[in-house]
Parts: structure tokens; sequence; C-alpha cells
């Protein structure tokens, strides 16, 4: 399991100001999880600076971006609640 | 626990601003590190002669200067926020500090939280 | 760090039911915090969250009730839930004691939420592993 300094949990859509405000200030050693409008990152051209980016499920379904997590991990709650005590500290934006 | 409250929504149109405030004056109040950051449009709370009778709401300026009297530890307001917004140092309310609110900035803080 | 420690969770939530999803994420995650045996200190409700407390919600029947589904899980688990006196006095949500005081034609409050203040958040954070923020999506 590799260490997790961060998790931020973004629930903004990409338009939203704090959306910006929370990628530039992820570091490749953070955890991006994204729910709610969070998850329609996804449909955008936009690259997290880390690699460890997830993505709620049901916010997923819910918006049909099912076919379009690409390198992010679809997660349920259970991971959720892990990646939240994995990481150092938890940034809810 | 040292705890950096962000404020990113400007006074006035919303709540939250003043929600953050308090939750930074209740940390303060338990003894709790609290620094407040301003960012974004979050700003503009920190211009001065900001009239708010006429809205029917308080102004936060007699707050914000108190609040190192109650224990904030520090106000910051991010420079870029406050270009965009034509707030330099002298325009600024007394007693806040320009940073660059980035990654850097949070990791001193073991908890950042937003009032909504 | 291993992710197999245990932990306690407060709660935040900042976000109004039927205006946003915070109350729904929050019992999501709410659910799995329990169902992988860990402790949920307590949920505290601020700024527009409160009225996740209302008793007077009447949702369509084909909806999630969602105070309902927040007042059963808190009652089921023994969980603390408090609604923030000054959020909650300002948007109308009142247990009878706030009723009495400002003589209010009304109480709303739905059990088991109580009413205190900004230090019941600072004592959950102090007492909690983690501190999780369900804000409004806007």
């Amino acid at each position: 399991m590799t260490a997790i300094h961060t998790l931020h949990i973004l629930n903004k859509s990409p338009e939203h100001p704090r959306a910006s405000r929370c990628l530039a200030t992820v570091s490749p050693e953070d955890a991006l999880l994204l729910t709610g409008n969070g998850v329609l990152l996804l449909s955008t051209q936009k690259k997290p600076v880390t690699h460890k980016v997830f993505v709620l499920s049901p916010d997923v379904d819910a918006r049909g971006l099912g076919g379009m997590t690409g390198n992010a991990e679809a997660v349920g709650f259970a991971e959720m609640v892990s990646l939240s005590l994995q990481a150092q500290r938890v940034i809810s934006w | 626990m040292s705890t950096l409250i962000m404020i990113d929504q400007p006074p006035y149109g919303a709540w939250t601003g003043r929600e953050a405030l308090d939750m930074a004056f209740s940390l303060a109040a338990f003894d709790q590190p609290a620094t407040l950051l301003f960012a974004g449009a979050g700003v503009n709370w920190l211009r001065p002669s900001q009239e708010a009778g006429g809205v029917g709401q308080k102004s936060v300026e007699k707050n914000l200067s108190a609040a190192p009297i109650f224990g904030i530890e520090a106000i910051l307001a991010d420079r870029a926020a406050c270009i965009t917004y034509g707030l330099n140092e002298s325009s600024l309310l007394k007693g806040v500090t320009l940073v660059d609110a980035d990654a850097a900035l949070l990791k001193d803080f073991d908890h950042t939280a937003f009032a909504g | 760090m291993a992710d197999t420690a245990s932990g306690t969770f407060t709660l935040v939530i900042t976000g109004a039911p039927y205006a946003s999803q915070a109350p729904q994420t929050a019992l999501g995650f709410a659910r799995a915090v329990v169902d992988a045996g860990h402790r949920i200190d307590r949920v505290f409700l601020y700024g527009d969250g409160v009225h996740l407390a209302s008793v007077l919600c009447a949702p369509p029947s084909d909806e999630t009730d969602w105070p309902e589904e927040w007042s059963r899980f808190l009652s089921e688990h023994s969980i603390p839930g408090v609604a923030c006196i000054a959020s909650a006095l300002r948007r109308g949500l009142v247990n009878q004691a706030e009723q009495k005081r400002y003589e209010l034609p009304a109480a709303n409050l739905r059990a088991p939420f109580e009413i205190a203040g900004l230090g019941e958040w600072v004592e959950g954070r102090m007492k909690s592993t983690r501190t999780l923020y369900f804000h409004a999506g806007d």
C-alpha cells in the first residue's frame, strides 16, 4: 500500500473556482478522490498531478460516466473510508 | 493540532465566510491553534471601509482586527488573489500577511477546513 | 501506514438535503464507517446542513427522506447528532427549549438531533482520528 500524504476530496465540478484551487494544491504523493460533481473532471482533458486518482462509483454512474474513468480507480464508500484512514490527513474541498 | 480555515467566497453575498470566522474563533476559544486564509474572491473580506448597514449586515472589520486578541494565530491572504481584486499590502486591513496559498502552505497545517 | 488501522470519525455536514448531495454522500460514508467496524464520534450539522434535522420535511413518496434516513441511522447506532445553534436558530430549526426561549410558534428539531454550539465540533475534532466535511457541490 503506497503512502498517501493527503487525501483531497473534491465534490465541485471543474467549473467551480474551488476545483482549480484544489487541483493546484494536490502533490504527487497525495491522493485525489472525486465525489459528487467532482467526477465530471473525468470528462475533461485536465490531468491531476498525482497518479492516485479515485472516483466514487455511484456518482460516476449517476452522471453516465462509467465508460470514461480512464486511469482513475472507481471505488465505493468502503474504499473511501479506508482511503481516509490510509492518508495522513484529509482535506474536504 | 493546527488548523487552517480557508475562506474563498466574498462577503455579504453568502454566509460561509461568517461561518468560517465563527469556526476559527471557536478554535481559538478552546486554545486550539487556528489561522485564517483568505483566497480567491474571499480576499474581498479584507477590503477596508466596508459599510454593510445598507444591506442589513454587519461588517467583519472589527472581528478581524480583534482576531489576534482572541487568539487567532495569523490572518493570511493569497497574493495572486489580492492582485486579481486590486488589493495590495497598503490597501488591505492591518494585520494581514500576504502568502502564496499553495501546497507548501497547506502542508504546514494538520487540518484544513472550509465552512461550506 | 496500514489501512487496517481503526479510527474514530467526526462528520460535518454543511449542505442541505434536497439542495445538495451532502447528506447522501455523508450517509453512504457513515454506513461504510460502521460496517468496517469503526466508530463515529458525532455528526455535526453546520450552515445549511442544519436543515437535515427538520421534523417537517415531507418529500414525495418516491424520493429518499433524508432527515428520516439520518435520524434512523443515528438512533440505530447511538451516534450523537448535533445541529449548530447559531446556524439552526438563523435558519428556523429549533427544539422546544429554544422555542420557549424565543417565544416561537413551534419547535421542529427531529430526534435524536440536539442543538449545541461550535464547541461540539471543536471537541469532535480533538477526539476523532479523522474529521470529514460534506459540503454542497456548488
